[in-house]
């Protein structure tokens, strides 16, 4: 154990006094809250930019109110389907009878707009509809025959917010867990072959094993705070910054949960980071290796994106980094842990750090390590 | 000659496809410096990798005071210390953080390291740069820091490959006052090197390798015989074959 304190502490004291590692730290910590700020600015811009309507034609009497008060701005125009192709979000033609509308669909701006348009139009047609019935003596509600009164479980609100923590924080603790410890995986590695102090290292009595479980630790560390570091960064900003017009946090439970899961991937990560850096002859070649790595951690995080309600069976959870995905999901979005599926992720991950542990050290172990260096 | 400190007895080691070393015997004594001569690609580094136990015999043995390299490496590990020509320190440790790294990796007790490493500052005259981060050393200041990892466990033998071939001629000559005086401390210090000018002042006794075999050896003076430096004297042993 002592032997192993040495190689940690002195690893640590190097990553520590490695400029990049510490500017990667520094922008683990900013980039998540930045991009928060982005994304709200963003949102609360989209809620209430006006967008504009270039039009012909007589506008039916009171719809022009209902628009303007959704934030749509009417401009008259002489060709609307024209106009909509740049100087405006949305042209129509108001006829007796129907309503021309013309938008690009490849401008979100137009989507927006005609997304309004239409809930506008909805109701103007509803209200006049009743109001026609109403005048014949009909009741309106014949337009509604199974009116749904909704109950949802929990507030819609909270249930938004989750869902966005269930998108963001998978690829933010995949994405900083192995991007963290990246760099000091490769320079405790392949750096030491590249300055030539391998040799020297291995001329020590200590056993390899050690000195490469002492590495594997100090990179794990250096992985967990650079996670820590973003995950908390970006909690403490979603406290000051509202989001889908709310303050989205995150609950003990997923908290625990994600930092199990941290514990987990950085253990995995610096044994897979760092039997590639010792295959590798200098820590360019290293990063080279690497490349690879982050398709293929960020790929299970993508399919939460994607299939938002992938619930797959226990199996799934036998696949290294999706099961971590599924599992801070489930713990952010319903608020519990499947013991079962959490403990096949924790059985599977260790598993996957111990066999990339002996990988490291079969690799750390051969002759060829210093004949190639 | 006192008894064998390092015993190498009829190696053999194949790398890829090159047949490296074929068969080679020697033995160093302490109290003395034993030279590894040869051209480049003789197998000297081979030799000295095989004896400080990085790499393993294909054939034959090799004991270090009594212990076997294959038996008990960390035995012999603890036990030798290495100077190479590729001088690596980690840049962002100074130079006694580097030395105290080594010599607790090579088990110096915690109540005698801090003794241990001042001991060798001093010895090599390192004090002035013992705080500096070793990215900012010269090369012969690192030369410095690289023999004083080898040193700081104290072992009795110390080998040297190709120590010089990086540094200027006052950081050279440093190298080899070191080695004269680790003899006088009754070390065992093997000294490979293909410049045979240094080996000739320096060493009580030579084993002069070619294409990984042992083409002479014995001391000095008797390998030389009647020619006028070591290096006519082994051309003419490599013109023979």
């Amino acid at each position: 154990m002592k032997t192993l304190a040495i190689v940690f502490r002195k690893e640590m004291r190097e990553i520590f006094r490695d400029r990049r590692t510490l500017i990667a730290l520094g922008l683990a910590a900013l980039a998540t809250p930045a991009v928060l700020v982005v994304i709200s600015q963003v949102s609360t811009k989209t809620a209430t930019q006006t967008y504009t309507v270039g039009y012909s034609g007589d506008i039916p009497t009171g719809l022009d109110i209902l628009l303007t008060a959704t934030g749509l701005t009417l401009e008259q125009v002489a060709d609307p389907a024209a106009a909509a192709k740049q100087q405006v979000d949305l042209g129509v033609v108001f006829q007796p009878a129907e309503i021309d509308e013309w938008y690009d669909p490849t401008r979100q701006s137009a989507q927006i707009a005609d997304t309004r348009l239409q809930t506008v139009l909805g109701q103007y047609n509803a209200a006049k509809a009743a109001a026609a019935l109403q005048q014949r003596g009909i009741d309106p509600g014949l337009l509604n025959p199974l009116p749904i009164k909704a109950h949802p479980l929990s507030s819609p609100v909270t249930a938004a917010g989750n869902a966005f923590l269930s998108f963001f924080l998978p690829y933010i603790l995949i994405t900083m867990v192995l991007t963290g410890g990246l760099s000091a995986a490769l320079d405790a590695s392949a750096g030491e072959r590249e300055r030539k102090t391998l040799e020297s290292l291995l001329l020590t009595p200590t056993p390899r094993s050690r000195i490469l479980l002492g590495k594997i630790l100090a990179v794990s560390v250096i992985s967990l705070v650079s996670a820590i570091a973003a995950i908390g960064s970006m909690l403490l900003a979603l406290t000051q910054i509202p989001l889908l017009g709310t303050h989205v946090s995150l609950s003990p439970l997923a908290a625990s949960v994600m930092v199990w899961l941290a514990i987990l991937l950085a253990g995995c990560f610096s044994s897979v980071t760092l039997a590639l850096g010792t295959l590798a002859k200098n820590f360019r070649q290293g990063q080279a290796f690497s490349t690879p790595l982050y398709f293929i951690t960020v790929f299970p995080a993508s399919i939460i994106l994607f299939i938002p309600d992938f619930n797959p069976n226990l199996a799934y959870y036998l696949i290294p980094i999706l099961n971590a995905v599924l599992v801070l999901r489930d713990a952010i979005v319903h608020n519990s842990v499947a013991w079962p599926a959490l403990g096949i992720t924790t059985a599977s991950l260790v598993a996957t750090g111990l066999i990339c542990w002996f990988a490291a050290l079969r690799l750390f172990t051969r002759e060829t390590l210093l004949i190639r260096s | 000659m006192s008894p064998a400190a390092v015993k190498v007895d009829r190696l053999e080691k194949t790398l890829g496809k090159n047949k490296v070393l074929r068969g080679i015997s020697m033995e160093a004594a302490s109290g003395e410096i034993f030279g590894l001569l040869g051209p480049n690609g003789a197998g000297k580094t081979t030799t000295l990798r095989i004896v400080c136990t990085l790499l393993a015999p294909d054939a034959g043995s090799v004991q270090v005071l009594g212990f076997d390299t294959m038996s008990a490496p960390e035995e012999v590990r603890r036990r030798v210390g290495v100077v190479t020509a590729d001088i690596g320190v980690y840049p962002r440790l100074s130079a006694r953080e580097n030395i105290s790294y080594f010599a607790e990796l090579s088990g110096v007790a915690d109540g005698e390291l801090e003794g241990r490493v001042d001991a060798v500052l001093n010895r090599l005259d390192m004090t002035s740069f013992a705080n500096q981060r070793a990215e900012s050393l010269s090369s012969g200041q690192k030369q410095k820091v690289a023999i004083a990892r080898a040193i700081v466990h104290d072992p009795a033998v110390l080998m040297f490959d190709e120590p010089t071939s990086n540094l200027d001629v006052l950081a050279s000559r440093e190298i080899r006052n070191f080695m004269v005086e680790s003899r006088g401390r009754g070390k065992c210090v093997i000294f490979s090197t293909h410049v045979l000018h240094d080996a000739e002042r320096l060493c009580d006794r030579v084993t002069i390798l070619h294409e990984g075999s042992v083409v002479a050896t014995g001391p000095t003076a008797e390998v030389r015989g009647a020619h006028r430096d070591l290096e006519d004297a082994f051309l003419e042993l490599v013109e023979k074959r």
